[in-house]
């Protein structure tokens, strides 16, 4: 019989000042080698029980623990998550937040040194760990000029440097495009044939229920189903909030009418930043009622695109009009009045007191608030319950809703929203769906940035991929997958390619 | 048994960036600033804040000094505003001109010293890993809240909320409020992800040895006896009268 790494009997978990627990009495063993998917919907705990298992709960975060839990012969309640990271690497969703030095081999080097190793030691994980991950040729660079993909293997290099016999991946395929995660999925299989333990938290399950040896299931805190991917995924998952990974889903039905004039135009954009050339004369066209999705690897230069529509990034070469209108140098506050953009993190645009007062902001700035249009918006997005609450407490997916509904509530044309449904749940991300499909159906022209093809397929009749610098293709989404035998497998360079 | 340390051995670990060590270089900077803190009169001001200019312009760091100045000039124009009101305007001039000499000397030290070397040297020096990287992560830190308010400002002025100029007086709160969300969140990031890289032991090895090499201690000397030579008053007494 394995080891068991992990024992885990009646594990329970609140969090300080929280009313109801997180976690509520699990209880599973995990032996040492296994590969275990851990899913559930967004809150369903995931989160919490990777933090548990290193310790950051409850050393960092506080709350009350009850039950048994051993990890590694360690109880992470009782040893401090410091002395936990020389037997469990956990890495987080955002990739950028963990590098810790202004250089890769800095920071690859920051564990080890941290564990008062010996130089030469030092210098020899760093380079093992490098080659392993081949990152070599990133020694020397900045983490922060790295791409998410890049920025990722570097963070999970960090933790491989202190040689640990436990990896727990929190979400990790959640900022990956279709390249970076085939990329990770074949990191995951390397680490497995070297006999790491792996527990990965993930929503994406379609990357990683072929090669898990096990999956858990959470469901409001509880051990829904605990079992092999491939009998727990034949069942009904839906009611755990999960997708069963290989199920296509359905395309959006035909839309009513057909699109109205052109919104905003990108016509022949080009874009030079730190010596790269993001953008190479890329052109689209967003007329109103009309959903695009704008698909194309990490670093493609879909953020840049967007910001060149709302004016935060002026065009070196080409032009971009709204309206008709060229943008030229107007101020972006003033092109807000007809081109919203929604930002990656949409809590770096809330401030106000309250829900109600987010929402008006921009429109008394812009004067023209309209209180039964915020009304409107209000009961639209599922935002009445929480009009009185400041937006800075609430959820992530809850904040989206408010970020987009605020921006709306200044009635742009054009709504540009930049990859909206990183680390949500398939609740969630069908909920958006359907907010924006009604919004087009108003007549606002959107385009949505996104690394989610699987979402983009089933509300966008339109795709622009842009690949190179440029809009590579600019087609329906059916066009695109037919050319597949089985599309869900379809890498992304392959479809950049074939476009 | 540790290894023997050999170029070889310690490859690819960062070798030293700059021609002295941090130490010294921190010495000297903590010298001018404290020259330029306790030097009242405007006409002495003049000559300190030339220098560190000369120093910005032989080192080639004109780049990283415009980039800071461009962020700062409205700290300098309300600090003028303020001492002016309440001292005049060569008060306002003396104040306006301590500050550029005290931030020009700063981007000097930090565009020739990565924060992470000075960290490293102190940490060589005995400072214990926890202080050493508190003034590390400042130094480090600080363009990434820049970057922050960056990215708070243009989300805000996405939505039609303007804060350049007055704006900026009536609409704080849409700026204050994100950014210090936004770096109480940064701040919890941060403190997870140095508990996952397994921080806080006693004993924490720096990257490189530091060494302080004769002219290092040159440097030093040569620093401090141009401290007590200007402190002293007699060049500004030969070259005013």
């Amino acid at each position: 019989m394995s080891e068991a790494l992990i024992d885990c009997q009646g594990l329970s978990y609140r969090y300080p000042a929280a009313g109801a627990p997180t976690l509520r009495e699990l209880d599973f063993r995990i032996d040492a080698g296994a590969f275990v998917l851990l899913a559930g919907a967004s809150g369903s705990g995931k989160s919490t029980l990777c933090r548990l298992l290193n310790g950051l709960i409850p050393h960092l975060h506080g709350g009350e623990v009850s039950g048994v839990l051993t990890v590694a012969g360690a109880d992470p309640r009782l040893t401090p998550p410091r002395r936990m990271s020389r037997a469990v690497g956990l890495l987080l969703q955002r990739p950028d937040a963990q590098c810790l030095a202004t250089t890769v081999v800095r920071d690859l080097a920051f564990g080890p040194a941290g564990q008062g190793l010996d130089r030469p030691t030092i210098a020899r994980r760093v380079r093992e760990t490098a080659d392993w991950l081949d990152i070599a040729h990133l020694l020397d660079r900045a983490p922060h000029t790295l791409s998410c993909g890049e920025q990722q293997r570097v963070a999970l290099a960090g933790i491989l440097a202190m040689e640990p016999r436990l990896l727990v991946l929190d979400e990790p395929f959640a900022f990956l495009d279709a390249a970076g995660a085939g990329r990770l999925r074949e990191l995951l299989r390397r680490l497995r044939a070297a006999g790491v333990t792996l527990i990965v938290a993930e929503h994406r399950l379609r990357e990683v229920a072929d090669m898990a040896s096990r999956m858990l299931v959470l469901h409001q805190g509880r051990l829904a189903a605990d079992g092999s991917p491939r009998q727990i995924l034949s069942g009904p998952v839906a009611a755990w909030g999960l997708e069963a990974p290989g199920i296509m889903p359905p395309p959006p039905p035909a839309p009513s009418a057909l699109p109205g004039e052109p919104v905003l135009e990108w016509d022949g954009v080009w874009c030079e930043r730190a010596g790269r050339s993001v953008l190479r004369g890329a052109s689209l066209t967003s007329a109103a009622g009309e959903i695009v999705a704008l698909l194309g690897a990490n670093g493609a230069g879909k953020t840049t695109l967007l910001r060149h529509g709302n004016g935060l990034l002026r065009c070196q070469r080409g032009v971009v009009r709204v309206l008709g209108r060229t943008v030229g140098r107007r101020p972006v506050a003033e092109l807000a009045r007809e081109v919203g953009l929604v930002m990656q993190q949409p809590a770096r645009m809330l401030f106000a007191s309250s829900v109600r007062a987010e929402l008006a902001a921009g429109p008394r700035a812009l004067n023209r608030h309209d209180p039964a249009w915020c009304a409107r918006l209000s009961e639209r997005f599922g935002l009445d319950p929480l009009l009185d609450r400041p937006p800075q407490t609430l959820s992530a997916g809850e904040q989206r809703r408010v970020a987009i509904a605020a921006v709306l509530a200044s009635r742009p044309r054009a709504l540009l929203l930049d990859e909206p449904t990183a680390g949500q749940d398939t609740g969630a991300r069908a909920a958006l769906s359907a907010l924006l499909a009604e919004c087009a159906a108003e007549g606002v022209a959107i385009t949505v940035a996104t690394h989610d093809p699987f979402w983009a397929y089933s509300f966008c009749r339109r795709w622009a991929i842009l690949a190179e610098g440029r809009i590579a293709a600019d087609v329906d989404p059916a066009a695109v997958l037919a050319r597949y035998e089985h599309p869900h497998q379809a890498g992304w360079p392959a479809w950049a390619v074939a476009a | 048994m540790a290894a023997p340390e050999t170029e070889e051995s310690l490859a690819p670990l960062p070798a030293r960036a700059g021609r002295f060590d941090p130490r010294a270089k921190l010495v000297v900077y903590l010298l001018g600033c404290g020259l330029i803190l306790a030097t009242l009169p405007l006409l002495e001001l003049i000559p300190l804040a030339g220098a560190a200019l000369l120093g910005i312009v032989l080192g080639r760091h004109g780049t990283a000094w415009w980039r800071v100045m461009r962020l700062l000039w409205p700290t300098f124009l309300l600090f003028a505003i303020v001492v002016g009101l309440a001292g005049g305007p060569e008060a306002a001039a003396g104040a306006v001109l301590r500050l550029l000499a005290l931030v020009t000397a700063s981007v000097l030290l930090f565009a020739t010293t990565p924060p992470e070397e000075l960290g490293d040297a102190l940490l060589a020096s005995g400072l214990s890993p926890r202080l050493a990287f508190l003034l590390e992560g400042t130094l480090r830190f600080t363009p990434a809240m820049a970057d922050l308010a960056r990215e708070v400002r243009e989300a805000q002025e996405s939505r039609g909320i303007r804060l350049d100029g007055f704006y900026l007086l009536r609409n704080s709160p849409a700026l204050v409020t994100p950014l210090l969300a936004s770096v109480m969140r940064f701040a919890d990031d941060l403190a997870e992800a140095l508990e996952i890289r397994g921080f806080g032991g006693p004993h924490r090895t720096p990257l490189m040895e530091y060494r302080f090499r004769t002219r290092d201690w040159g440097l030093v000397a040569i620093a401090a006896l141009a401290t007590v030579f200007w402190g002293s008053g007699l060049p500004l007494g030969l070259f005013w009268n």
